[in-house]
């Protein structure tokens, strides 16, 4: 047996004025759950504490609850001393209950026809992946588009999915999901993150069922457009003054010391076309850091916008053109700086080469250490490299060199899956969101490292919005003048 | 305390396993239904749990004279013949239903249902959804429920049965804040699962409380074979709180072996021929004979081993096992699973007619609430199968039955109020009652028996604080009654066990000296209820 001491959320809605946190020390066994832990504290101390469980083996998504903020299966995960277990962020019944059946009930059913034929077995594996949901609801506890537009969530659309790829099926699921809010993702992807069966909701649902309501020529305007832009430029935003490829001359860049690692520069239409100062920056910071940069200038567009809003029909010359870029001048590690580009090199391409994030890179490498610069900074996560590519620590670190970060919760911008284009209004809601998070930290500035979401967050706050590269210059340029000021003498 | 909230219906089903939510999409079609669940529906029970499949003669080479002949010698011989002939007829149909319905079972790769070998049976007759074929069958039939017009009162406690004379007329129940609320039926089936919490170590859900059982006998029906519980062969050794978590009979199905600490494959000691695929009470006995005799693990367990198995079909075929381990820090890709025996399913209960009546007016059952079908022993998939089964019959003939007059029973009520109100006034933990009583059966009504023990544990039972558990607040009140009806489950288990004097199926006395198999065994059912209790002599025996 060993002590264990939690904090667990409290709240009797109609007896309590407001929900408050109590702590509790109980004895659990060696390996205990979260469950088990609630277990020993209803029966040992607190009979009057509220919490739902049902098989207590992960199979039945009763017992979903918040443990340090994050969505788990109280059944199955490891209790941890000090933890905070709270409710899903649902409406809540009593303490850790909350009311699941109002969202279970908008999950469609599949209403079968006497005509309709007996699903193949290529059918049945194509809808295995989308079958083990046990409607725990972790998924729509994190969803960001469901607090501020009209959406069904993230459950909701893999279901009908699974029932738009079943023939058994009857109703037309496509229009119904377009209906439910199918363009309200923000392909954030929170929802599979924290889903206990890994079930891959936007890419093996909603961006199929995209997809699909691409062919039932049911996509939004404005990403019809965005679609014949690449089509016509290669591009997925038009050119409104000089480009980065144009800006730079030269198709290697060598660093001004030794050579540490050649990279080959995927720069992405954003950085390109909006934001091409901030990627001088980073070749300036790759430069200082014995970074060899190869820019292939025929490279186009990823895909991304493409693939996010269900217009498929264009990607494979896309993908082709890319990788034969860098395929032809024998490039084995391409850069990417923009999240969104990068998570779909890693995951919607097959390349013959090896894809980094410009974090990734200057961390496995290692940097010259800037100077420190006296000003507070908060990071915000851009989906697709934290989610999308795992990448958490290596920008703090590399923040870390510069100023003091201040952390704030990792919740999306509301500018990716086409959101920003196709439904403003959403992108501006979550936006907002994001700047009083901001505002909450107190930081002088915001560092991010994705076009997109710098580009949105900066319309959402009064603080200055930085990319890390552009950061990292800061602190040298600081450096430099510093050492212009005192030259060291020997 | 008023029992102002009434609620009228046509059917009333009890339970929202795969047998009440089967029945209440049937009795649908005949009238008013309401559903009435201890937990969100989909959710609670054993079914969304089961995991290894369905039985169902679908296959040419296969016969549902096979089928019934597996089934009674899995059963060992004490299964009621009828419903084992509707069993083994009729799972293909409801296996069809559920098809219809767009249940997700895995195909092979001729476009039919696939069908993997379970123990007990002569030909490969187990359809499955990966290891999560429970879950799937219920996923179907919530989605089909939703298109029907039962009405569902969820999170809801059923207490009692509501009496008009000998008749049943309903049921009394708890909200989720511990109101009382009371509801009238035509027709009320009792679909409540099985009841293996009592004992310590337990496959079952938190509603596998066996309220079913204790609200039947209660109300004066006549329970069957309650002596007659599965302890599962391959439960979860650790870590310690997850003791008895099922590791489904399919790991064995799909080729996994048993082995001692000494790494001997010991089935071959005990059933040669059918070796890991044996019956469940031979295999948990056969585990349980390996620790007792010292060639346990450290956890107290045997070693089942898949890691010869290749890794594709382990991920394809048992993703809920591989998960559910690796959880607990074991690949079993790489690492042999330490497994043994755990309290799995209760073969008796209710008795029933073809029709799912009860021997109470107005009062069906259906699913493991039921008893009969299984006989001494169950076999893997017939669970799954008898819920579809026996679940569509009960509504069927609930909804079929004519309307009945329902007056309630003032002074039952006031009793029921009388109870409620003491246990907010009561000092016991319901906790600490069920806990005792969990050790206590484990101890003396488990998987080896004798009267000794079983007297022993019938009086720790009797000498149970319940007239004065507590209830900490209204909202509390369910759970003094569960732990009630736990108490008084496991006592019908006991005192039926001791009924049972020979060794058959699960049930094994020790104490008793037995020269004849199971087939010539004089003895039917053990019968308990209210006014009577016995065991059964068959026809033409001595």
């Amino acid at each position: 047996m060993k002590e264990i001491t939690v904090k667990v959320y409290r709240y009797n809605p109609g007896e309590d004025a407001e929900p408050y946190f109590e702590t509790y020390t109980v004895n659990v066994n060696e390996g205990a759950r979260v469950l088990h832990v609630l277990h020993a504290i209803h029966d040992e101390v607190d009979p009057t504490l509220a919490y739902r469980y049902s098989c207590g083996s992960g199979q039945c998504g009763s017992c979903a609850v918040r443990v340090n903020g994050e969505p788990v299966l109280a059944c199955m995960e490891e209790a941890r001393n000090n933890i905070t277990i709270e409710p899903l962020n649902l409406s809540v019944k009593k303490d850790l209950v909350v009311d699941l059946v109002p969202t279970l009930e908008t999950i469609a059913s599949l209403k079968p026809s006497e005509a309709s034929r007996l699903p193949t077995k290529s059918d049945i594996d194509a809808i295995k992946p989308l079958r083990s949901c046990i409607e725990c609801l972790s998924c729509v506890s994190v969803c960001p588009a469901m607090d501020v537009t009209k959406f069904l969530g993230p459950t909701a659309m893999r279901q009908e999915m699974r029932l738009a790829l079943d023939p058994r099926n009857i109703d037309d699921r496509i229009t119904a999901a377009v209906q439910e809010g199918l363009f309200t993702c923000t392909s954030c992807q929170a929802c599979w993150k924290v889903c206990p069966k890994e079930i891959q909701i936007p890419g093996k649902a909603i961006e199929k069922l995209r997809s699909l309501a691409n062919k039932k020529g049911l996509t939004l305007p404005r990403h019809k457009e965005v679609a014949a832009l690449v089509k016509e430029t290669g591009r997925s935003v038009a050119r409104t003054e000089p480009t980065f490829l144009e800006l730079v001359n030269a198709e290697v860049i060598e660093p001004t010391g030794p050579v540490k690692a050649t990279v080959g520069f995927f720069v992405g239409c954003m950085y390109n076309l909006r934001l091409p100062r901030t990627a001088l920056d980073a070749i300036e910071v790759l430069r200082r850091n014995g970074i060899r940069v190869i820019i292939p200038k025929e490279q186009v567009c990823c895909g991304s916008p493409l693939i996010r809003t269900g217009q498929l029909e264009y990607l494979e010359t896309l993908k082709q053109r890319n990788i034969d870029a860098f395929r032809f001048r024998n490039i084995d590690t391409v850069m990417t700086m923009c999240a969104g580009c990068g998570s779909t090199l890693k995951h919607d391409y097959r390349t013959p080469f090896e894809v980094l994030d410009i974090n990734e890179i200057l961390t496995k490498f290692g940097i010259e250490p800037p100077a420190r610069l006296p000003i507070k900074a908060t990071y915000h996560d851009p989906c697709h490299l934290l989610r999308g590519q795992g990448i958490r620590d290596q920008p703090r670190e590399l923040i870390r060199q510069v100023v003091d970060l201040v952390e704030m919760p990792s919740i999306c911008c509301g500018s990716g899956g086409g959101v920003k284009s196709g439904l403003p209004e959403e992108a501006a809601a979550l936006g907002k969101r994001r700047g009083e998070e901001i505002k909450k930290t107190g930081a002088d500035i915001v560092v991010s490292s994705c076009p997109f979401c710098e580009f949105h967050i900066s319309g959402h706050t009064d603080k200055p919005v930085r990319n890390i590269s552009t950061l990292l210059l800061e602190g040298y340029k600081e450096k430099d003048r510093k050492k212009k000021k005192n030259p060291v003498v020997h | 305390m008023l029992a102002d909230e009434v609620v009228d219906c046509h059917v009333l089903v009890i339970g929202s396993g795969g047998a009440g939510v089967r029945a209440a999409i049937e009795a649908s079609q005949y009238g008013d239904t309401v559903l009435i669940s201890k937990t969100i529906v989909g959710k609670g029970g054993c079914t969304t749990m089961a995991e290894g499949g369905y039985n169902a003669v679908l296959r040419e080479q296969d016969s549902c004279e096979i089928h019934f002949d597996d089934t009674l010698r899995g059963g060992a011989y004490l299964n009621d013949p009828e419903l084992v002939t509707i069993l083994v007829k009729e799972a293909p149909l409801r296996m069809k239903d559920l098809i219809t319905w767009g249940a997700v079972f895995d195909f092979t790769d001729n476009d039919e249902v696939a069908q993997r070998p379970f123990g007990g049976q002569k030909f490969p007759r187990t359809c499955y959804a990966g290891d999560r074929t429970g879950h799937e069958m219920m996923t179907t039939l919530v989605e089909r429920l939703d298109s029907s017009d039962v009405n569902l009162l969820q999170e809801f406690t059923v207490i009692d049965l509501l009496r008009n004379g000998e008749s049943i007329i309903g049921a009394m129940a708890l909200d989720e804040k511990g109101n009382l609320v009371l509801l009238k039926a035509d027709s009320t089936i009792l679909a409540t699962g099985g009841g293996t919490r009592v004992y310590d170590i337990s496959t079952n859900s938190s509603s596998g409380t066996g309220d079913g059982f204790a609200i039947g006998y209660r109300s004066g029906a006549e329970l069957i074979d309650m002596e007659m519980i599965q302890f599962h062969p391959t439960g979860a050794v650790f870590p310690y709180d997850a003791r008895g978590r099922l590791v489904t009979e399919a790991v064995r199905g799909e080729g996994g072996i048993l082995l001692n600490s000494t790494g001997e494959r010991f089935m071959k000691n005990y059933d040669p021929e059918r070796m890991e695929l044996s019956t469940r009470d031979v295999v948990a006995r056969a585990i349980a004979t390996e620790i007792l005799n010292g060639r346990g693990t450290l956890h107290e367990g045997v070693y089942l081993d898949v890691t010869h198995l290749p890794r594709e079909q382990i991920e394809s075929r048992l993703p809920v096992m591989l998960e559910q381990f690796l959880k607990f820090g074991v690949d079993i890709r790489e690492i042999p699973m330490e497994v043994a025996p755990t309290a799995h399913h209760i073969m008796g209960g209710l008795r029933i007619t073809p029709e799912c009546r009860t021997t109470l007016p107005g009062l069906f059952a259906c699913g493991e609430v039921a008893g009969g079908v299984h006989g001494a022993n169950r076999l893997g998939g017939n669970a799954l199968a008898e819920t579809q089964v026996f679940g569509k019959r009960a509504g069927e003939h609930a909804g079929k039955s004519e309307n009945r007059i329902k007056n309630v029973d003032k002074e039952q009520i006031n009793k029921q109020q009388a109870d409620l109100e003491a246990f907010l006034v009561g000092s016991e933990s319901p906790a600490r009652i069920r806990t005792q009583l969990q050790h206590a059966m484990w101890k003396g009504a488990g998987i080896f028996r004798n009267a000794d023990d079983l007297s022993k544990t019938l009086e720790i039972i009797n000498c149970l604080p319940l007239s004065s558990i507590r209830a900490e607040s209204p909202r509390n009140l369910n759970e003094c009654c569960i732990v009630r009806n736990m108490c008084l489950t496991a006592s019908l288990i006991c005192r039926s066990a001791l009924i049972r004097k020979e060794s058959r199926g699960a049930h094994v006395r020790v104490d008793v000296p037995q020269t004849y198999e199971s087939r010539q065994s004089p003895f039917g059912h053990t019968y308990i209820s209210q006014t009577r209790e016995g065991i059964e002599r068959k026809r033409g025996m001595p």
